[in-house]
């Protein structure tokens, strides 16, 4: 059994609504609707909650917040849209500040119709989001449990998109390791990606159809530089960084050394990388909190 | 039942005994405000949905001070209701909520800084009426030690009637219930967002959640020590105190900080110290 659909938490952002869906949506709470007997919490944190319940059309101003709760929210999530506003637009759609629905900034899982959403069709919403929820969960427990099925292959300009996304992520979490944001990783552009698979050699890890890493490696001489490897937060006490490693090792057979360049504070990617045999020989100032270490693996 | 024995009953009834405790809270408090209320398992579920959740973390160490944090409130517990030294139960008590405390500073937000700090201003009201509560119930046993305590003749609230009432004070702050659940509420929304657990979600909410239900049984296990001399009487009285911190929670709204400091203080110095000094006159 998993506690998801006895015990959903929610988070209520107002894009910029007339605030008839925000009266209904808090009518739930009071006596009359008490969604709490269906274990329903209204937290005023992103970082607690599983739905996102948003009222009201998105505008210029809200377009970021919405991002960034998005973002702030634990995986497996739920966003909910109440109302025709949240939905479309709706009466607002036409207005200059006005971008659209919720669906144009982040991935919508429910419609709530209504104008205003009526209290029982906003816990009717919630109540279908949990079934949206449970489904996320499988998938995500389905790709841990599949670890060992992880199919390592070489990877094309198709897959592209999902690697730069695959990429960012991994930087992100490297970013807050070393309190700055000014890894290249973050700044590049999927032109600039695609353009690399010309002269780069890109492998990927693969579960259950998603890529879960990401590496690539140039030969110039016999010295092979390496580009990562990039694995999904969620899979970093894995192998697949290492099983990578092997990966690129196994392309470039002829190479005599490859090199590759971390931030100073990744210190997990650093086990991993002597663990794989590899050396810091050098180390660069980038920023001032962040320092390359280059380390580098002899082949005998 | 010796020691070990009751170490290990501790330690597998306590998180089911919190939670329902915490779970009838929510329903009784639903019914104090007339609305139907969750299930009696719903703690439960929470912690099982929150243990398959994703840990985001600003910085991952923050969830080691958690993880410390419920350890020692294990431990705090296992030295009580083994029956050993109050003064050593209490210093743990406290160093678990040091740890608490730490974590949310680690964690960087202005919102968990500001409960982190709230949090200390509690710690500071509770702190010296806790201690007080200890070495008035040494000078009627004459130990420090539980098992002494626990066994001892007299019904230790007769005597010292106003340590309890200034205990049962600090223990609304301690479940950080109005007027003083001012680090963080558990209802709806309040200015600091979730105050001191503000930036922790996943597995580590999950252990915060399972940590206040040792702690709950750990606290009520203190109330339990005044009416000691006859074990039902003890039980029973230690429910009525609950039911009576949740009554309150339901019936006052939030103190300030200062306010909330001084009073504490105050019936620390009345009703605890005067209770101790009368003590010491008689003969």
């Amino acid at each position: 059994m998993n506690g998801f659909k006895k015990s959903p938490w929610i988070l209520h952002y107002d894009a910029s609504s007339c605030n008839g869906c925000d009266i209904e949506t808090l009518a739930c709470l009071t006596p009359v609707f008490d969604v709490e007997r269906l274990g329903v919490v209204n937290t005023g944190n992103p970082k607690h909650a599983d739905i996102f319940l948003v009222t009201g059309a998105v505008n210029e101003q809200s377009k970021h917040v919405i991002r960034n709760l998005y973002r702030q929210l634990p995986e497996p999530k739920v966003v909910v849209a109440v109302g025709a506003c949240a939905a479309t637009g709706g009466i607002f759609r036409e207005c200059y500040n006005i971008s659209g629905g919720v669906d144009c900034v982040v991935p919508v899982d429910v419609y709530v119709p209504g104008c205003a959403a009526r209290p029982e069709a906003i816990i009717d919403g919630v109540v279908k989001g949990l079934a949206v929820m449970e489904e996320k969960q499988t998938a995500m427990a389905a790709d841990r449990g599949n670890l060992d099925q992880t199919l390592y292959a070489a990877a094309d300009v198709g897959d592209a998109p999902s690697i730069l996304s695959l990429a960012k992520a991994a930087a992100l979490t490297e970013a807050l390791l070393h309190d700055d944001d000014s890894f290249p990783a973050l700044k590049r552009t999927l032109p600039q990606l695609q353009q690399e698979f010309d002269w780069r050699l890109f492998f990927k890890a693969v579960v259950n159809g998603k890529i879960i890493g990401a590496i690539s490696g140039r030969l110039t001489g016999d010295t092979v530089s390496v580009n990562g490897p990039a694995v999904h937060p969620y899979f970093r006490n894995s192998d697949v960084a290492g099983r990578m490693l092997e990966e690129v090792e196994r392309a470039f057979r002829g190479a005599k050394q490859f090199e590759v360049c971390i931030g100073n504070k990744s210190e997990q990617l650093l086990l991993e990388l002597v663990k794989a045999g590899y050396l810091s020989f050098k180390t660069e100032v980038f920023t001032p909190k962040i320092t390359w270490v280059y380390l580098r693996k002899e082949k005998k | 039942m010796n020691a070990w024995l009751r170490l290990i009953v501790y330690l597998v009834a306590a998180p089911v005994i919190g939670g329902l405790l915490a779970g009838w809270d929510r329903r009784v408090s639903a019914r104090m405000q007339s609305r139907q209320g969750p299930p009696i398992l719903q703690p439960f579920y929470d912690v099982l949905k929150l243990w398959q959740k994703q840990n985001l973390a600003v910085f991952p160490s923050q969830n080691y001070y958690i993880l410390s944090f419920l350890l020692l409130v294990i431990f705090t517990g296992a030295l009580f209701f083994a029956g050993s030294d109050l003064l050593l139960v209490i210093f743990a008590f406290t160093t678990a909520a040091i740890f608490f405390v730490l974590g949310a500073y680690k964690a960087s937000s202005p919102y968990s800084f500001i409960g982190a700090e709230r949090e200390l201003i509690q710690i500071m009201a509770y702190e010296p009426m806790v201690l007080l509560t200890a070495i008035g119930m040494y000078m009627v046993t004459k130990t420090f030690y539980v098992r002494g305590i626990a066994s001892h003749g007299t019904m230790l609230v007769l005597v010292l009637p106003g340590v309890f009432l200034g205990f049962v004070y600090a223990l609304e702050i301690k479940f950080r219930k109005s007027p003083f659940d001012l680090s963080s509420s558990h209802h709806a929304h309040q200015e600091l967002v979730r105050g001191i657990t503000t930036e922790f979600s996943g597995r580590t909410l999950a252990m915060i959640e399972v940590a206040h239900w040792y702690e709950s049984v750990f606290l009520l296990g203190w109330v339990y020590l005044f009416f000691a001399a006859s074990p039902v009487v003890g039980v029973v009285m230690s429910l009525v105190v609950y039911a009576f911190v949740v009554l309150v929670d339901n019936v006052f709204a939030r103190l300030k900080w200062q306010t909330a400091l001084r009073s504490a203080w105050a019936v620390t110095a009345v009703l605890g110290f005067g209770n101790i000094v009368i003590l010491s006159l008689l003969p």
